[in-house]
């Protein structure tokens, strides 16, 4: 494995703070593919960070193995903004500034908007293909779903299926997307999955081996890792667009209780929580399944504006390609 | 008139309410929209507000001798008002940058139904200003920003008062700003930057109050039979002009120059000082001659953050035959 910082920065202590790829190089002269695994862009979402910690663990031990397995290249960015998950925070410290809102075009040129552009450039000459992982804000929880903007779609579901998702949810084009690394790096044709699980400063084990399990698969269905056991089967994910997804949201401010759990189907008439006034103890909001389907988003934080999301429910598949 | 375009009801608080203060004359053509506070801590153009509506309510109620509305001027002087009641940027709830959510989602999160809601009241203006302070950290010259200004905008511009105005290049994220979207509309509209967040400069502030005043009296939806609407000298700048100077090392930021000071190439910007020694680690110069119009305001730098920007002349990259 080779270490190498993609950019430093002096602290004003004195420390140097330094973005790190692991390199995890092919055997062959001309790697079959270069795959690279993204995690930490926002400092509060752990998961992906977790789950590159798996990957350096499992492609450590199979390259001191079977070197031979590598037939491709595999990058790992385990710690995109450093400073910001050392103090569990989503935002660049000291300015407040979201790292996944700062490419594709002149968006000044602050230290985080640096430290993205030469994210982006080093993933565009290093990979062909890109995983970034992203948890859930503090508000929700979401089980392992794959996230692709249409119009993309159609290079992209291709991969996303070996990933062991349980969704795979296409969604129309926005513009508050085109600052984002995974937008612009499509837009560079670099194929890049945006991966969204679990909630922001926790860990959930079960939905990291899912997704541990879904990105050696994606690596043994790419052709870059063939190593002399493959990795065992996975599941194919629902595939949704919007118009399958119904949103439930809160209509009143208040406390959302929830009654269910994430990851389970729900039929038309459950009830999946509750909307109270703390102050005076009344029910403000039934929270009912408005249609049979898989619970795939549900309300982490109890503490509701009107308009807040509190579940998604993927009504029916759909066949995308 | 003082109404409420949005309520915002919070679980165990009051309700917070976003309002809009309007003036007409007796036969409105044209309105003349201001919107500030889009971030909680820009408290110039907060205060600055509060002037303009002092002296529009004056005018209303024909205590202000000579002036007489004519058109429509509608104020929203405090949009981000949770953040606003919170002394911070962001509402830490969603840590969204309100002024990256237009034109807003009226089925959206909060901040999505505010920029909506302002969106909204604002959008059938004919001319508009956003008022703004420097980004968190730095002080603005007080500086005009305007993308791809006609020859009606520039006319606009030239009513306010301050001599620069800076043409910014298109982005993603900047297509998600309020201005963006009014211009994007036909509203002939200007950013007005200046001082710094989490102050109130009242020398500052009367200034553009002259300014605003001004620029209602050219537009013609105020009149004053004792006063005619000046024209100011205002140079425009696009992105080329514009020289960032960063930090070569990290530590105490000591200024040496102020916003709104004309440099000379090789004149120092400041110094950058060991945080422990102070010995000097860094002496950073001006490239060109030029304009200082924002400056790094908070002493504790990283390396390589911009410390300053000058406006100079444009840069050619060939022999411009």
């Amino acid at each position: 494995m080779e270490r190498q910082a993609i950019v430093s920065y002096q602290t004003p202590s004195g420390q140097t703070v330094k973005i790190i790829k692991h390199s995890f190089l092919s055997i062959r002269r001309w790697p079959v593919k270069r795959v690279a695994f993204v995690a930490g862009l926002h400092g509060n979402e752990l998961e992906g960070i977790y789950l590159c910690h798996l990957l350096t663990r499992h492609l450590r031990g199979l390259q001191a193995s079977q070197p031979e397995a590598f037939k491709g290249e595999v990058h790992i960015y385990p710690a995109i903004n450093p400073q910001a998950i050392a103090t569990g925070n989503r935002l660049w410290p000291f300015f407040s500034v979201d790292m996944n809102r700062l490419l594709g075009g002149e968006n000044g040129k602050s230290l985080p908007a640096q430290i993205a552009g030469a994210l982006l450039d080093d993933l565009k000459s290093s990979a062909n293909i890109v995983v970034d992982f992203h948890a859930s804000n503090l508000h929700l929880n979401e089980v392992p779903q794959i996230r692709i903007i249409d119009g993309f779609h159609k290079k992209l579901i291709p991969l996303a299926v070996h990933c062991n998702t349980d969704l795979v949810w296409v969604h129309p084009p926005s513009p508050v997307f085109e600052s984002t690394l995974g937008y612009n790096l499509n837009r560079a044709k670099v194929r890049a999955l945006i991966v969204e699980s679990g909630t922001c400063l926790r860990l959930n084990c079960d939905f990291a081996n899912s997704l541990f399990n879904g990105m050696l698969n994606l690596l043994y269905q790419t052709g870059v890792l063939v190593p002399a056991e493959p990795p065992p089967p996975v599941e194919h994910p629902l595939m949704v667009q919007p118009s399958q997804v119904a949103l439930l949201q809160s209509a009143h401010a208040g406390l959302f209780v929830g009654h269910t759990k994430l990851r389970q189907h729900v039929r038309k008439g459950d009830t999946l929580g509750e909307v109270i006034d703390p102050a005076d103890g009344g029910l403000l909001q039934k929270v009912t399944a408005p249609e049979t389907g898989f619970l795939f988003t549900l309300r982490e934080h109890p503490l509701v504006y009107p308009g807040s999301p509190l579940a998604r429910i993927a009504i029916k598949e759909t066949d995308l390609l | 008139m003082k109404e409420t375009i949005f309520s915002i009801p919070a679980p165990l608080s009051p309700t917070a309410n976003l309002v809009k203060f309007s003036w007409e004359g007796m036969h409105p053509k044209e309105t003349f929209s201001i919107v500030a506070g889009l971030h909680g801590d820009q408290l110039n153009s907060i205060y600055l507000c509060s002037q303009l509506i002092q002296f529009l309510d004056a005018v209303a109620k024909g205590i202000e001798p000579g002036y007489r509305l004519k058109g429509r001027v509608q104020v929203i002087p405090a949009a981000n008002l949770l953040a606003l009641q919170e002394g911070t940027r962001l509402w830490s709830f969603d840590d969204l940058d309100m002024d990256l959510t237009f034109p807003g989602n009226a089925q959206g999160e909060l901040a999505e139904q505010i920029a909506d809601a302002v969106f909204k009241h604002t959008v059938d203006s004919q001319y508009g200003i956003v008022l703004h302070t420097a980004a968190d950290h730095y002080e603005d010259a007080p500086h005009l920003v305007c993308l791809n200004p006609d020859s009606v905008t520039k006319d606009l511009a030239r009513s306010l008062g301050p001599e620069i105005a800076r043409k910014p290049e298109e982005s993603p994220a900047f297509r998600l700003k309020l201005y963006y979207r009014w211009i994007n509309q036909g509203i002939k509209a200007v950013i007005v930057s200046a001082g710094k967040p989490h102050q109130l400069n009242q020398p500052l502030c009367k200034t553009l109050f002259s300014g605003l005043v001004n620029a209602l009296l050219w537009t013609g939806v105020l009149t004053c039979n004792q006063k005619k609407p000046r024209k100011h000298t205002v140079e425009f700048f696009d992105s080329g002009c514009e020289q960032l100077i960063h930090a070569g090392a990290a530590g105490l930021f000591i200024p040496m120059a102020k916003p709104g000071a004309s440099l000379k190439k090789g004149e120092k910007v400041g110094e950058v000082v060991d945080l422990y020694t102070g010995a000097i680690l860094d002496s950073p110069v001006a490239s060109a001659d030029g304009s200082l119009v924002t400056l790094r305001d908070y002493p504790i730098v990283y390396q390589k953050e911009p410390l300053a920007v000058l406006l100079g002349k444009r840069k050619f990259r060939f022999w411009p035959f």
